[in-house]
């Protein structure tokens, strides 16, 4: 298998970025739900350790997705009429979108509640901002409305994926595959 | 009241230089006492936003007493949730223990306008020895400043009690320094 993308297959290093990415958004999101959900304690810190840990890994890999991106080819995209083709486009470019907002207005609200960051415990992040009650709330309200859109393009984009593959039997899904 | 003029009355009469003893008081709005804890070793800065300080110098400028009375419940770290959580029982407990006092009468010159206030700080319903060390800077008759820095242990007030007491997360040792302006208090006479 080639590590770059074709016109009809997606090479191994934008899929090992894809599927590896999906993992952590999986575990991401349980994380964010659960570590708000504590009441402070030296758990809740803890887990929101591995949050904005495992947070800001989705954001350099992502990265590295788009400069991969840019760089090459992509697989063309499959005959089917044009509204699914702008539907599948669009969810790709926001699910993109969000995964720049959700990480830095995560670091935002971070900032701005005067929490230092130390991924993994052992990275430190600079703060982007000063201590400030109304940026904080205001980077966490975009922070949760990010996660809410996110979880609704999920539904769309894998319900999409289960369609090609189970109903339309074509290989869309496979060409994403090992 | 009356015992204090009896007092004076009798120092004076024994010759004490009561007179030429100089009380300084801490401006609020130029005075600052900052804290930091620590997170995963990185500082969180904090303020108490009220407190004041009272020194009084003798004839020679040399410290006779120091006092400071902090508001705990002006503790401000920059953030509300956090303000908040800093109040609990488990923390400061503010709504028990709202003030803190640091009085010495204790001094000792380290040179250069350096000087080790040993005093006793009443903090969380604790009292204990701690060593201050300060820069004491007369920049006319009438204004002055303290500046310094010190390292507590939260530990020795029960500061972060229960999970928090291991100083895993947040560490043990808190960093205090301020820069108290000072002007001359007003003889009361
Ligand atoms: C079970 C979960 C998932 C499945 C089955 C799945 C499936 C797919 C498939 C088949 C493609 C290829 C589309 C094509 O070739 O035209 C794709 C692309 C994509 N997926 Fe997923 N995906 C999943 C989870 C995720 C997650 C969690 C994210 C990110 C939050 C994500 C983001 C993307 C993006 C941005 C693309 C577009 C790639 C590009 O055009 O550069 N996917 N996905
Ligand atoms: C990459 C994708 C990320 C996803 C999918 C995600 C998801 C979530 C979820 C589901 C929550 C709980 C619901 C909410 O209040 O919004 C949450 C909360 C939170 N996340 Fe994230 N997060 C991500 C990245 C990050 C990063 C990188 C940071 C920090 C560096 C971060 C910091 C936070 C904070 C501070 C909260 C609590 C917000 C509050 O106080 O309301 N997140 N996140």
């Amino acid at each position: 298998m080639d590590m770059s993308n074709t016109s009809e297959q997606w090479g191994w290093l934008s899929k090992i970025l894809h599927w590896l990415t999906a993992v952590l958004i999986f575990i991401q999101i349980p994380l964010g739900f659960y570590a708000e959900s504590l009441k402070l304690s030296p758990l809740k810190m803890d887990i929101f350790v591995w949050h904005k840990s495992v947070g800001m890994l989705v954001f350099l890999l992502l990265i590295l997705r788009l400069l991969w991106r840019i760089k090459g080819t992509i697989p063309d995209t499959v005959n089917a009429s044009r509204i699914p083709q702008y539907l599948a486009q669009g969810a790709h470019y926001l699910l993109y979108g969000l995964m720049i907002l959700l990480p830095i207005s995560g670091w935002i609200t971070s900032s701005a509640a005067n929490i230092p960051i130390k991924l993994f415990w052992l990275i430190p992040l600079p703060a982007l901002v000063g201590p400030d009650d109304a940026v904080k709330s205001l980077a966490a309200e975009v922070h949760e409305i990010s996660v809410c859109v996110l979880l609704a393009v999920l539904v769309l984009h894998i319900g999409a994926a289960l369609r090609h593959h189970l109903l339309l039997r074509d290989n869309i899904l496979k060409r994403m595959w090992f | 009241m009356k015992t204090i003029s009896y007092a004076a009355a009798l120092l004076c009469l024994l010759g004490f230089p009561v007179a030429s003893a100089t009380d300084w008081q801490s401006d609020p709005a130029n005075s600052h006492l900052n804290f930091a804890p620590s997170y995963e070793g990185m500082p969180i800065n904090g303020a108490f936003k009220e407190f004041s300080t009272s020194y009084q110098t003798d004839s020679q400028g040399q410290p006779n007493r120091l006092i400071v009375n902090i508001a705990i419940t002006s503790a401000d770290m920059g953030n509300s949730d956090l303000n908040e959580a800093i109040g609990a029982i488990d923390w400061f407990n503010i709504s028990d223990f709202p003030e803190a006092q640091f009085i010495s009468e204790e001094f000792s010159d380290s040179g250069k306008e350096t000087f080790l206030a040993r005093g006793t700080l009443q903090l969380k319903g604790f009292k204990k020895i701690v060593t201050v060390p300060f820069r004491w800077q007369v920049l006319s008759d009438s204004s002055a400043s303290m500046t310094g820095e010190l390292v507590l242990s939260r530990s020795d007030f029960s500061i972060g009690s229960g999970e928090w007491a291991s100083g895993e997360q947040i560490g043990v040792a808190v960093k205090v320094w301020f820069d108290v302006a000072f002007t001359t208090k007003k003889p009361n006479l």
